[in-house]
């Protein structure tokens, strides 16, 4: 389809695709790859000259934040995945009424927006909020001293809410992508239950155990609504929570890009995944080679 | 005879059922029931008394001072527009993109692949944040227009994604098959090639709009305090009023579900849990 290279009259003209493509390389050039530049490079900008000095002024504030938000993040991917795992291989090995309704109200937090989800999360968790009365009705938390759930724990819950459902989404799709005959052979051979989750089941899906794992993660590092709505400024909070808190008050745009830079910093195994995961398969799938 | 096993694995299933049905709708019921909560005083499970004012009140059907909320059919309205003009501008900027990506040898592809992947690879929060410092010079910062801009930079990268694979599943050989008995490329593709991708370029409108429709972080830097839609507006008001927060965040959630459940079948998995 390269019909257009040579024009009428024998002038060269560009080829097709290069109208087709510019306003798209344009708008991702000055609207994504100028601010992502300027970001390293304002973090290392002092009222004009160079210094470190946002680096160190973001440690000595944030150090605590820093950890936090690692550890949020952390903790969060390695429970949403683990629990999509187990989830999905239930799903997979149990096909009955409970898990086919089940797995259909799985989809509903993925769709739900972390705003809000946030919002509910903000009623629903709160020292007065419906899982206190609940658990309090239930005999498990004592109302006059209720659990206080505007912390890690609340946060890990939202975050479990929202992501668990997707892991069990990305996870449940490549175990359904197993053949039936794999899992039957196994159990004739007289494998139990164990080996057949260990042995056949998540070595043969581990890509999409990895894909979910490496989105999820990604995902946490750079969630702004939800730490927001839920902890705010108070210590310790997360990275996204003290860039906002950064330039809405103070106009630091270096403490806040040298933040922004530490979040990079994070995801840089998951994003480089990422990258060569998703350009393999464009290459895979790209008609012409 | 059941065996104890049977029942054992039954008790097992149940368990699991009612603790995830009490997980996926506890929260989405808290959030119900403080929409239509107009008395509810600690510590009872329910409200004491349950209506629509504040709704009546957010919806602009009903104006008193006593609640506290104010009409969001202002910033819902701003929402929509926002948002359909992001669709517009999106697509046309995606479909070719996604249609030269898909049918056409490129040079340097794999660094166009790298651009186009990147913003979904890395936090967008210092985006936002080196973004509102250029559109402060550009006058652009609290417009409509810089917000739209950054709503078409979030939708922008799902859409080339979206469109390029929709075209790529078009067989070749139907374009080729019409150009060989006579339609010219701009015939191929309008006859052919279009028809053929409609339902996956619907698809990407549907989920560009409502990734704008929900869009927080980039309007919170860029449109704050000028430009306010309605997740800003849920932001404002979940601090102080518990109720007109829970009415817009219904408001948000239902064409959320509504339209990612119809289109979702049609996205790869990764697209339709990258929102928020």
């Amino acid at each position: 389809m390269s019909d257009s290279v040579i024009g009428r009259k024998g002038a060269v003209r560009l080829p097709s695709y290069v109208f087709l493509l510019f306003p798209a390389v344009a708008f991702i050039l000055i609207m994504y790859a100028y601010p992502f530049i300027l970001s390293f490079v304002k973090s290392f900008e002092l009222d004009g000259a160079f210094s470190t000095a946002n680096y160190k002024k973001a440690v000595d504030l944030y150090y605590k934040d820093i950890t936090f938000t690692f550890l949020v993040t952390l903790f969060n991917s390695t429970l949403a995945t683990l629990l999509g795992v187990l989830l999905s291989v239930y799903f997979r090995l149990n096909d009955s009424f409970i898990s086919r309704t089940l797995i259909k109200l799985y989809r509903i937090p993925i769709f739900i927006p972390f705003v809000v989800v946030a919002q509910m999360m903000n009623s629903f968790l709160a020292p007065h909020g419906i899982l206190n009365l609940f658990l309090g009705k239930v005999g498990l938390v004592n109302l006059d001293n209720p659990l206080q759930l505007f912390n890690f724990a609340g946060l890990s819950f939202g975050f479990a809410w929202k992501l668990i459902p997707f892991t069990v989404m990305i996870i449940f799709g490549g175990f359904q992508m197993i053949d039936n005959s794999y899992i039957e052979a196994a159990r004739s051979a007289g494998a139990k239950l164990h080996q057949i989750i260990i042995k056949i089941l998540i070595p043969m899906n581990s890509s999409s155990i990895l894909v979910a794992l490496v989105l999820v993660y990604s995902q946490i590092v750079g969630t702004f609504t939800l730490p927001y709505m839920l902890i705010g400024g108070k210590i310790p909070t997360t990275i996204t929570v003290d860039i906002a808190h950064r330039v809405n008050y103070y106009r630091d745009f270096g403490v806040a890009n040298a933040l922004g830079v530490f979040s990079y910093i994070m995801v840089i195994v998951t994003a480089v995944y990422y990258l060569k995961m998703n350009m393999r398969d464009a290459k895979i799938s790209h008609p012409q080679g | 005879m059941k065996s104890k096993k049977y029942y054992f694995k039954f008790s097992m299933d149940l368990l699991l059922f009612v603790l995830s049905l009490l997980i996926l709708f506890g929260p989405m019921l808290s959030l119900a029931l403080w929409s239509v909560a107009e008395q509810w005083y600690w510590p009872n499970l329910l409200p004491q008394k349950v209506g629509f004012s504040y709704w009546a009140q957010a919806l602009g059907l009903k104006m008193s001072f006593a609640i506290g909320a104010v009409s969001i059919v202002p910033a819902f309205l701003r929402s929509i527009a926002i948002a359909v003009v992001t669709v517009v501008i999106s697509m046309s900027i995606a479909i070719p993109a996604g249609y030269a990506l898909a049918k056409f040898k490129v040079p340097f592809a794999s660094l166009l692949l790298l651009l186009f992947l990147m913003p979904n690879a890395f936090p967008q929060q210092p985006i936002f944040v080196n973004l509102l410092s250029i559109f402060t010079k550009w006058g652009l910062a609290g417009t409509v227009t810089g917000v739209i801009l950054v709503h078409v930079l979030v939708g922008l990268v799902y859409g080339i994604w979206i469109t390029s694979s929709t075209f790529k599943a078009i067989p070749n050989h139907l374009i080729e098959a019409a150009r060989s008995v006579g339609a010219d490329s701009r015939t191929a593709f309008l006859k052919i090639t279009l028809p053929l991708a409609a339902p996956g370029l619907l698809a990407s409108s549907v989920f560009v709009f409502i990734t704008s429709l929900d869009e927080f972080t980039g309007t919170f830097f860029i449109g704050l305090p000028f430009v306010n839609t309605l997740p800003l507006t849920l932001y404002s008001a979940s601090g102080t009023n518990m109720q007109f927060a829970s009415v817009i965040g219904v408001l948000l959630l239902i064409p959320s579900i509504i339209f990612m459940s119809l289109v979702q079948k049609l996205l790869k998995a990764e697209y339709v849990g990258g929102m928020g």
